[in-house]
């Protein structure tokens, strides 16, 4: 994959791709885009082992997840400040950053996989097929974690 | 159940939009093409090392045997000087020579075969 093909891909994937791990970094929005940043260098160096068998989102999505855990090994992700929630843009009334609050806290409560799975289903809209194939679990088990989520989820946002 | 699902995708998470970020991108690319050129040009300057010295090996083996069978020496004559005691010495293990002779030759063989590894 040529530098001009890749950068033009990842155009098209870097506000998904941000969306994902700013989820998954619970609002931290310096963090996910380091992430973000880290996981394009390594899905770069490694664009020539790129078949095609999946959809490149697929696999840059794969590629982002794997460098969340390995950032979440490497620092625990309890200090991400809860205040880059209130920065959002677009949340301009107090109502919305509340509610912002309320689910990166919320977020920030679940487990790695339940959260990557309701991440991508109800923010990326990916299909179970495709997060199984990012998450690299069967299909049967993001069901499962998407329904724990849920349930963790409704435990922490008061509706 | 469906509270939370609407809840969800309602306030699903917004970006800032930041224009530098491809901008970081292709900056952090092409520092990876730096370090991958860079690693590249190491290899070939090892490959050609390689090659070089194989052939060298090779060149001096094929010479030591063709001097060894063709000029033997006289093992009761010869017995004073360097070049008389390497004569003498390839001499007594001329059947031995080939031995090295040709696993220099299969080694460069196979580093000629071998494609380049690019990165």
């Amino acid at each position: 994959m040529t530098q001009e093909r890749f950068i033009a891909e990842v155009r098209q994937q870097q506000e998904p791709l941000r969306r994902f791990l700013l989820a998954l970094c619970a609002g931290n929005g310096a963090l996910a885009d380091d992430i973000a940043q880290d996981a394009l260098v390594r899905a770069y160096v490694a664009s020539g082992s790129f078949l095609g068998l999946s959809k490149f989102s697929t696999w840059l999505f794969r590629i982002a997840y794997n460098c969340y855990i390995d950032n979440c090994r490497k620092s625990c992700p309890e200090d991400a400040p809860l205040q880059e929630a209130v920065g959002v843009q677009s949340a301009d009334s107090s109502d919305r950053i509340f509610r912002y609050q309320q689910l990166y806290q919320a977020l920030e409560k679940l487990p790695e996989k339940e959260k990557a799975a309701i991440a991508l289903f109800y923010f990326e809209d990916r299909s179970i097929k495709e997060i199984s194939a990012i998450l690299d679990m069967p299909q049967g088990t993001v069901k499962y974690q998407l329904s724990m989520g849920r349930q963790h989820l409704k435990q922490h946002i008061q509706l | 159940m469906k509270e939370i699902e609407d809840f969800l995708r309602e306030n699903r998470p917004i970006t800032k939009d930041d224009p530098t970020f491809i901008l970081e991108t292709q900056r952090r690319m092409q520092q990876v093409e730096g370090i991958k050129g860079e690693v590249d040009r190491q290899r070939r300057h090892g490959r050609v090392a390689l090659i070089l010295a194989l052939a060298a090996g090779l060149a001096l083996g094929v010479f030591a045997t063709v001097i060894a069978f063709l000029y033997p020496v006289d093992v009761e004559s010869a017995s004073e000087g360097i070049v008389q005691s390497v004569r003498l010495f390839l001499q007594s293990y001329r059947q031995y020579l080939l031995m090295p002779v040709a696993l220099l030759a299969i080694t460069l063989g196979i580093v000629l075969s071998r494609k380049p590894v690019r990165l």
